[in-house]
């Protein structure tokens, strides 16, 4: 058992290497951050260009569609690899998108950015579309009966309030892409889980493994609280006759 | 408001207007025609295409045949003329055509006043303060100055009908159409609203409205249209229609209704 504990659990060995984890662990935060944004902004650019009307649109329609399912479908430990193995690769490509070291920031963070931004944004996109869906068709006849054009209707009342509904999802999202930003250290980004495990490679103790795990902890579990909470307090909208949250 | 632009003072006239959704034809050549000032009551069972007809008139659903007018100006470019809205004025119909529907659909977001604003401000480019102005007026006429601040789901259905009715006329409309906007409410909060639009009458709008109350448009009504399988059967002053109908099926109709 004390073999056990040392092994994972060593506190004396975690305070040894606190600061060398939470370093990585502060890149990991930037990945997710940055890429979250982005993806968020991206998903719902996706699942406007999904929306839009008419048949001269429908290429646009189809090739958004097709761009959603496809990043859906492929795993994104091999688009990062994809990414960051090829685009190095091309030489017509100028340097500075070859190899970008963007703010002190080196070429494997920004390829990380870039895979993660086409894979989640292709999932939020369809959970902001399961929003739009969920807005009844009425609110668009009124916006339109009023002289507003598709794109004035959208960003003025669908769109407010579709993302409403689907910030709780979106949240969910953005916690499993926080996850997945570890997926990075594949190409030698230096987030928490490769200093991590490079201690432990070193040291053979996975205690500074251990701590990045609690690290994620500490973000993600009040994530996960908030985003349950903000279920309910959108289902209580709609229960009848239910205090009403705010009234409490 | 403009004035009237020929002698006959034809603000609307539909001409054939046919529509099918699928194998379904719901609009079978409907021949219409609304003058300045007019209120037409459109009586019918349902699935008789009154409230198709009101959605063509403002292109809601645009009309596959027959040709609308729409302050002498031809609002369809007529059939096989090409695909999507291009085809259609489309602004020039909404800046002039309002329209109430039977849901209300209010933005829920919104409070009441905004509601009302919202439109004026991203459509008519008006000031702020302008549609702030304006909105709570209307407002006011609609007998809810208390309720600006209001959002949607604190409103009884009369209220929010109303506020539907005022966000509507903000725009200044020269026609308003209203799509059995007392159909989803309880029977106490029907006359409110009715009563808000028969001032809209008195003061001279031109409205079309498709309606099961029949009290209103033998009251308010300058004309009365009875429609049945997507044509009109009988048209005519409320009291020739209503109190003695030509035709069958308006008596049948109108047997049904009024027997309760």
């Amino acid at each position: 058992m004390e073999e056990f504990l040392k092994q994972f659990f060593d506190v004396g060995f975690m305070v040894d290497h606190f600061d060398e984890v939470l370093d990585g662990f502060w890149i990991t935060t930037q990945l997710a951050v940055l890429s979250g944004i982005l993806a968020l902004i991206w998903g719902l650019i996706l699942a406007t260009l999904r929306q839009l009307p008419g048949k001269a649109l429908m290429p646009v329609r189809f090739l958004t569609i097709a761009y959603i399912d496809v990043f859906r479908g492929i795993p994104l430990l091999m688009l990062i690899l994809l990414i960051a193995g090829g685009i190095p690769a091309l030489e017509f490509l100028p340097e500075w998108l070859r190899l970008p070291e963007w703010f002190g920031k080196p070429d494997s963070f920004w390829f990380g950015v870039l895979a993660i931004t086409i894979t989640y944004g292709a999932y939020m996109a369809e959970v902001y579309r399961a929003g739009i869906e969920s807005v009844p068709q009425g609110q668009m006849e009124a916006a339109r009966s009023l002289g507003m054009n598709h794109g004035q209707a959208m960003r003025n009342v669908i769109l407010p309030q579709a993302v409403r509904k689907v910030i709780a999802p979106l949240l969910n999202d953005f916690v499993a892409l926080t996850k997945d930003t570890t997926l990075v250290s594949f190409i030698a980004l230096n987030e928490v889980t490769l200093v991590a495990s490079d201690i432990q490679s070193e040291t053979f103790n996975s205690s500074a493994l251990t701590l990045g795990a609690i690290m994620f902890l500490v973000v993600t579990l009040p994530l996960a609280r908030l985003v349950d909470k903000l279920i309910s307090r959108e289902q209580s909208r709609f229960t009848r006759g239910a205090p009403r949250v705010e009234a409490l | 408001m403009d004035g009237p632009s020929d002698g006959s003072g034809v603000i609307l006239s539909l001409r054939g207007v046919c529509k099918r959704f699928g194998d379904l034809e719901v609009l079978r050549g409907v021949d219409l025609e609304v003058k300045r000032g007019e209120v037409v009551c459109v009586l019918g069972p349902s699935g008789s295409g009154k409230s198709t007809l009101l959605r063509c008139v403002n292109l809601l659903e645009p009309p596959e045949e027959g040709d609308i007018h729409l302050e002498e100006r031809s609002i369809c470019k007529g059939p096989g003329s090409g695909t999507g809205e291009q085809s259609w004025e489309l602004d020039f119909v909404r800046q002039r055509v309002g329209i109430v529907f039977q849901q209300f659909n209010l933005f829920p977001h919104k409070t009441a006043l905004e509601n009302v604003t919202m439109a004026q401000e991203k459509v008519l480019g008006r000031p702020k303060a302008e549609a702030r102005s304006k909105g709570a007026q209307l407002l006011e006429r609609v007998g809810l100055a208390d309720k600006l601040g209001e959002y949607p789901e604190r409103l009884s259905g009369g209220q929010q009908q109303r506020v539907a009715i005022a966000r509507a006329l903000a725009m200044d409309p020269h026609v308003m159409l209203f799509d059995e906007v007392t159909s989803a409410l309880d029977p106490e909060l029907v006359k409110e609203v009715l009563d808000v639009m028969r001032e809209l009458a008195e003061e001279g709008m031109t409205m079309i409205v498709v309606t099961h109350e029949i009290g209103f448009a033998r009251d308010v009504a300058d004309r009365v249209v009875f429609m049945d399988g997507g044509v009109i059967v009988e048209e005519g002053p409320p009291a020739q229609v209503l109190e003695n109908p030509r035709e069958e099926r308006t008596k049948q109709f109108l047997g049904l209704v009024l027997e309760h």
